[in-house]
C-alpha cells in the first residue's frame, strides 16, 4: 500500500495511488491509456498540448489529466467512457495537425512518432482544413546536431522545459505568440549544451532531428540492443540501434535508479569508434610487417617471452569487470607480478580502498538516489558537467528540490547557478578540507559548508573526484570529513570502468573487493580462491611501470585498452618508455596512436560486440549484451587472457562467462570494509606561492579516442585549446585576454589563446587535457598539476616562432 | 555597446528596484530603454539584457517576442497602432487602417515608411471596445478614430505637432513613449 493512498475510480475501475499521482499516471496503473504530447514524467506538469482531457465528475469542464492531481473518490471517465473527452481529443487533434505538413514518408521520426501513432489510434483520420498550410524554411540548424522542422511542431514546450528544468541550458525558448509562436534559439546563438541531444529523444513529433541520423534509417530498419554507455563511469542505460551491422544511432533508456531518461550529447552521438578507420581484427606482428597472424600462433610466442621476462600490464578504464578480474588473476597467479594498473596518476589512498571495497558493498556507497535526495552536497575536486554529465544532472535535480549545493574546485563548474563555489588552488583542497572537518565557526564558506552536512542528519554527500587524490591526504581527509559529519562518501573516478578495475584489482597493491596485497589475511582470502599469489611485494604503478621499461627493466609491456600517449600525465617518459620496452603487446580495438612502437597487437572487441558487466560511479554493475557480433577474430579481452594462460601452460580456472562470473563472485560479495583510520594531524597555514599552478582535466569533448569519426559533435561542443588565468594574474604578467601565451614547465612548453576570467581560481591556470592544438600531458611529469610560468608570446617573432608541430606535441621527446 | 555611459548608468538604476535574486524581473523596462534609444530592440540589446540579467539571449527574445510593444525590426519616429479586431473591425477599423497606409505612404505588406518617419502595425486589441475603432500613436490613445481623423493626425505629425491623446500623458516620439515606459522619466498629467 502506498503512502498516503488515494483511491479514486477510472472508466469504473477502482485504483489506489499515492497522494500527489497525477490522473494520466493512475490511468496507466490501470492500463488505460490517455494520449499525451507535452506530458512527461521527468518534466513538471504544464497542460501545453491539450491532448489528454479527460471528464471529471463534478466538474463542468474537462480536465487536462497531467495536470491534475487525484483525489478521493475521484470519478474519471477517459474517452473509453466519455463522448465529451472524446470528442474533445478528436477535435484537438484535429487542431494540432491543422499546420502539420504530414510528411511522414521523409520524416525520421515516421515509424515511431507518437503524433503520428496517436493520430491513427485517437484522432478524427480526416481534416477538414482546406487553407493553405503555415510552412517555415526548414530545417534551422539549432546547432550542428540539432535541427528544427518548425512546421511539425505542436508547441508542446517538451524540449524548452527540458532546457529550463533538466539541464538548465535555457538556450530553447517559445518566441512570438498565438499562431506565430515557435520554438526558437536567439539570432546568431548555438544550442550549445552537453545535453541538447535529450530534446530530440523527448520531442513527440519529427520537429527536433539529429543531424547525424538525419534521412539515415527508417525504425523498421534496425536492430536494437540495450547497453550501457562507456564514455564515462555514469553508467547510462542506452539503446544503441544497428543497421546492417553499423551503430547508426544511440537513445537513452529510461533507469531511474540511474541516468532518469537522459544521456549526454558525448552519450548520444559519439558511436562511430568501432567503425573508425584503423580497427583492427585480427592480431598483428610487427616482425611481419604488422600482416594479421592467428591466435594459435602469436599466442605461443607470447608466453614464451612471459615465462622468461619481466612483465608490466597497463589498462584503460573501457574494460569490463570480467575483463579486469581476468587480468588481475592472470597477472598475480600465472604470470607472477603486481606491475599492473589501471590508473594514469591518482594515488586515492585509503578513499581509494574504500572505494574498491564499495563495490562488493551496496549499502554504504553512494547511488544517485543518495544524491538527489541530499540535502546537502559537498563536491570536491570534481568537474561534474564535463567529467560525469549525468551526475551532474542529478545535483542540479538535487538543487531544485533544495539541496545545498558547495563545490570546492579549482575552475566554476556548470553548477554555478544552483551551488555555492569556493574557486580553490588546485593542492590547496586540503586546507579547506581541513577546516570543514574541524567545523570552524563563521560565516565563511568552510563554516558554512560543515555546518549544513553535520545537520543533513546522515543524508549528506561528499563527493570526491580523482584529480583530487593527487594530494596524498586529500581524499582520505574529504573521506574524513564524511565519517566526522556522518556523511556519505563517494570517490568518483571518470573512466568507464574505473571502478571496476579498482574492484577487480588492476592494481599494484589491491586484491579483489579492496582486499590489501599487504595484509596477510586480506590476501589468503584471495588465495583461496585463486591459489598461490606469485609475489607478494606491492607492485609498481602507471608511473613507475613507465620508468621502469624507460629504464630497460621492463621485458614484455602490455598496453590493454590504453593510450598512454595522450593519457598518461607525462608524455615524455611514455614516450621513452614505449621506445625502450624490449616487447610491447597492444591489446586494442584499433591501432591508434601506438602503432609506431607496437610488437604485436592483440584484437579486443569494443563493448558492442561482447557480453559482460560494467561498474559505474557508484560502484553498481550493470549487464551489457553485444547488439552485433564481435568483427573478425577480435574476441573479448578476457577470452585473450585465459588464451595467454592456456599458452604457458596454466589455467585461469573458468572457460565460459558463467564460470568466470560465479569465482567473482565470491570475491566480490559483501564484506566489512576496512576502518578508516582518521591519518589527518592538521595541515597549517596554506602556503601561498608566488608562482603559477598548471592545472588541467579532460572536458566532455575532446580528441580522446572514443569520440574518432563524431564529427557533427565536435563541431558542436569541441573547443581548440586555450589557457585560462585570473584576471589578478594576468595584469601582474601584463597579459590581455585572448593574446597568444606561451606555457612553460618543467617538461615542456605550448602555446596556446589566453582566456583571461574570474571562473578559474587565483593563482592558478587551467589547460584542457586533450583539445585539438595542445595534448596537455606534453606540460605534465607524472601528475595533472604543474608549475608553470606564462608569458606573451614575442610579437616580432611572429606565428614563424612556433611551429605546428611544437603546439601539438610539445617539445620533441 | 547599447548600454555604456549615460545608459549604462540608466540600466543600474532599474536592475536596482529588484532584489538581487530577482534580476530577470527587469527584462521588461531594460527592454523599452533599449527600444528608447535605437527605436526598436536589436539584436544586441537583447544580448546585453540577456548578460546583465544573467539569463540568455533566447530568454529576453521569448519575453521581446511575445509583446508587441517591443519593436524587433526597424522601427519609425512614429508608430500607429490600428486595433482592427472584432468590435473595430465593425465600427470601419478597416478603413482607418487603409488610411493610415495612404497617409504615411507605408506599402501594403511592409511596416515602415521610406522616409523612416511611421511604422503602421494592425494591432489585436488595445482594451478600449467602447471608443471603437481605436488607434495607439506612439502608445498614446486615440478614441472613435475616422479615415480623416486618422490623416488629420498623421498630417500634424508630419508638421512636428503631438497630438493630444483621448487620456493619459502625450509624447512626442516612440522612443520618449519607450523611455516613459521604461520608468525612468516623471510622467506628466493628463
Amino acid at each position: 500500500m502506498p503512502v498516503d493512498p488515494i483511491t479514486l475510480t477510472i472508466d469504473d475501475k477502482e485504483v489506489t495511488v499515492p497522494k500527489g499521482t497525477l490522473i494520466i499516471r493512475a490511468a496507466e496503473q490501470l492500463g488505460i491509456e490517455i494520449p499525451r504530447f507535452c506530458d512527461h514524467p521527468y518534466l513538471a506538469p504544464a497542460g501545453a498540448c491539450r491532448q489528454c482531457y479527460v471528464q471529471v465528475e463534478g466538474q463542468g469542464k474537462l480536465q487536462t489529466s497531467c495536470t491534475v492531481a487525484v483525489a478521493p473518490g475521484m470519478v474519471v471517465r477517459t474517452q473509453n467512457t466519455s463522448d465529451a473527452a472524446r470528442q474533445a481529443q478528436v477535435a484537438n487533434l484535429e487542431f494540432l495537425l491543422l499546420n502539420h505538413p504530414l510528411d511522414c514518408p521523409i520524416c525520421d521520426r515516421g515509424g515511431e512518432c507518437p503524433l503520428q501513432d496517436q493520430a491513427l489510434a485517437f484522432g478524427p483520420g480526416e481534416s477538414r482544413f482546406i487553407d493553405a498550410k503555415r510552412v517555415f524554411p526548414k530545417p534551422v540548424p539549432l546547432s550542428p546536431l540539432v535541427g528544427l522542422d518548425r512546421e511539425r511542431c505542436v508547441l508542446c514546450a517538451r524540449c524548452t522545459r527540458f532546457c529550463d528544468e533538466i539541464s538548465g541550458d535555457r538556450f530553447l525558448e517559445l518566441f512570438a505568440r498565438s499562431a506565430g509562436e515557435r520554438v526558437s534559439i536567439a539570432a546568431g546563438e548555438d544550442f550549445r549544451s552537453p545535453f541538447s541531444g535529450n530534446t530530440i529523444q523527448i520531442c513527440p513529433v519529427g520537429a527536433l532531428t539529429a543531424t547525424p541520423y538525419r534521412f539515415v534509417a527508417r525504425p523498421f530498419d534496425l536492430t536494437s540492443g540495450d547497453s550501457v554507455c562507456q564514455h564515462c563511469s555514469a553508467g547510462c542505460n542506452v539503446r544503441v540501434d544497428v543497421r546492417r551491422g553499423e551503430v547508426v544511432r544511440v537513445l537513452a533508456r529510461e533507469n531511474p535508479d540511474v541516468n532518469d531518461a537522459w544521456i549526454c550529447d558525448k552519450g548520444r552521438f559519439a558511436y562511430r569508434h568501432a567503425d573508425a578507420p584503423g580497427r583492427i581484427t585480427t592480431p598483428l606482428i610487427r616482425d611481419r610487417g604488422l600482416e594479421p597472424a592467428s591466435f594459435g600462433e602469436i599466442l605461443p610466442w607470447l608466453a614464451e617471452r612471459c615465462r622468461s621476462g619481466r612483465v608490466a600490464f597497463l589498462t584503460g578504464g573501457r574494460l569490463m569487470d570480467e575483463d579486469y578480474y581476468a587480468l588481475s588473476k592472470l597477472a598475480r597467479t600465472v604470470v607472477g607480478t603486481n606491475d599492473l594498473d589501471h590508473r594514469r596518476a591518482f594515488h586515492g589512498g585509503l578513499a581509494e580502498v574504500v572505494a574498491a571495497a564499495a563495490v562488493t558493498d551496496r549499502e554504504r556507497s553512494v547511488t544517485y538516489r543518495d544524491v538527489e535526495h541530499a540535502p546537502v552536497i559537498l563536491l570536491v575536486g570534481l568537474d561534474a558537467e564535463q567529467e560525469v554529465p549525468i551526475l551532474h544532472l542529478r545535483i542540479r535535480k538535487a538543487a531544485a528540490r533544495g539541496a545545498k549545493v558547495f563545490v570546492v574546485h579549482p575552475r566554476r563548474t556548470r553548477l554555478h547557478d544552483v551551488a555555492e563555489h569556493l574557486p580553490t588552488r588546485p593542492g590547496h583542497e586540503v586546507f579547506v578540507l581541513d577546516r570543514i572537518r574541524e567545523g570552524v565557526d563563521g560565516e565563511s564558506f568552510e563554516a558554512r559548508a560543515a555546518a549544513a552536512l553535520r545537520g543533513a542528519g546522515g543524508s549528506g554527500v561528499v563527493l570526491v573526484g580523482e584529480r583530487l587524490a593527487e594530494h596524498p591526504l586529500a581524499a582520505d581527509l574529504a573521506l574524513a570529513v564524511a565519517s566526522k559529519t556522518g556523511s556519505r562518501f563517494g570517490y568518483v573516478t571518470r573512466r568507464a570502468n574505473d571502478r571496476g578495475a579498482l574492484g577487480a584489482g588492476v592494481h599494484p597493491s589491491l586484491l579483489p573487493g579492496g582486499r590489501r596485497l599487504g595484509v596477510a589475511g586480506e590476501r589468503a582470502e584471495v588465495e583461496a580462491v585463486w591459489g598461490s599469489i606469485m609475489a607478494s611485494e606491492d607492485g609498481r604503478d602507471a608511473q613507475e611501470i613507465l620508468q621502469a621499461c624507460a629504464d630497460r627493466l621492463v621485458d614484455v609491456l602490455f598496453v590493454i585498452g590504453a593510450d598512454p600517449l595522450r593519457d598518461h600525465p607525462d608524455a615524455a617518459l611514455t614516450r621513452r618508455a614505449l621506445a625502450n620496452v624490449g616487447t610491447l603487446v597492444v591489446q586494442s580495438i584499433e591501432l591508434g596512436d601506438l602503432e609506431p612502437f607496437a610488437s604485436v597487437f592483440l584484437p579486443a572487441a569494443p563493448a558492442a560486440e561482447k557480453d559482460g558487466h560494467v561498474t559505474d560511479w557508484e560502484g553498481r554493475s550493470q549487464r551489457i549484451r553485444p547488439v552485433r557480433d564481435a568483427l573478425g577474430i577480435s574476441r573479448p579481452d578476457w577470452e585473450i587472457f585465459a588464451g595467454l594462460a592456456a599458452a604457458m601452460g596454466s589455467d585461469l580456472g573458468f572457460e565460459t562467462l558463467e564460470e568466470l562470473h560465479e569465482e567473482m563472485a565470491s570475491l566480490l560479495a559483501p564484506r566489512a570494509m576496512p576502518e578508516r583510520p582518521n591519518v589527518w594531524a592538521g595541515a597549517g597555514p596554506p602556503q601561498w606561492l608566488d608562482d603559477l599552478t598548471l592545472f588541467t582535466y579532460p572536458l566532455l569533448v575532446d580528441e580522446g579516442r572514443l569520440s574518432d569519426g563524431a564529427e557533427e559533435l565536435k563541431a558542436a561542443l569541441e573547443d581548440p585549446a586555450f589557457a585560462e588565468m585570473h584576471p589578478v594574474d594576468a595584469e601582474k604578467r601584463g597579459l590581455a585576454d585572448g593574446v597568444d601565451v606561451r606555457l612553460t614547465t618543467a617538461a615542456g612548453d605550448a602555446t596556446v589563446p589566453l582566456r583571461v576570467t574570474e571562473h578559474v581560481a587565483a593563482g592558478s591556470v587551467f589547460v584542457p587535457f586533450n583539445q585539438p592544438g595542445l595534448a596537455a600531458n606534453s606540460l605534465l611529469s607524472g601528475r595533472s598539476t604543474a608549475s608553470v610560468t606564462v608569458a606573451a608570446v614575442d610579437e616580432g617573432s611572429g606565428p614563424e616562432a612556433v611551429p605546428d608541430a611544437a603546439l601539438a606535441t610539445g617539445p620533441a621527446a | 555597446m547599447v548600454f555604456e555611459g549615460p545608459l549604462r548608468a540608466d540600466a543600474d538604476s532599474i536592475l536596482a528596484r529588484y532584489p538581487e535574486d530577482h534580476r530577470r524581473s527587469a527584462v521588461m523596462p531594460l527592454l523599452y530603454l533599449a527600444q528608447s534609444v535605437e527605436g526598436s530592440v536589436t539584436r544586441e540589446a537583447l544580448r546585453e539584457i540577456g548578460a546583465l540579467l544573467q539569463i540568455t539571449t533566447a530568454e529576453v527574445e521569448a519575453v521581446a517576442s511575445f509583446y508587441t510593444m517591443y519593436r524587433l525590426r526597424p522601427t519609425g519616429t512614429h508608430v500607429i497602432s490600428v486595433c482592427t479586431n472584432l468590435a473595430c473591425k465593425l465600427r470601419g477599423a478597416e478603413a482607418v487602417f487603409e488610411a493610415a497606409h495612404e497617409a504615411t505612404g507605408v506599402a501594403h505588406g511592409a511596416e515602415l515608411s521610406d522616409d523612416g518617419l511611421f511604422t503602421v502595425h494592425e494591432e489585436e486589441c488595445l482594451g478600449v471596445c467602447d471608443f471603437a475603432p481605436a488607434v495607439q500613436i506612439n502608445f498614446c490613445s486615440h478614441d472613435t478614430v475616422s479615415p480623416e481623423r486618422m490623416r488629420e493626425l498623421v498630417a500634424g505629425l508630419r508638421a512636428g505637432e503631438v497630438p493630444s491623446p483621448a487620456r493619459g500623458p502625450a509624447f512626442d516620439s516612440f522612443k520618449a513613449a519607450s523611455r516613459a515606459l521604461a520608468g525612468l522619466e516623471e510622467v506628466p498629467s493628463a
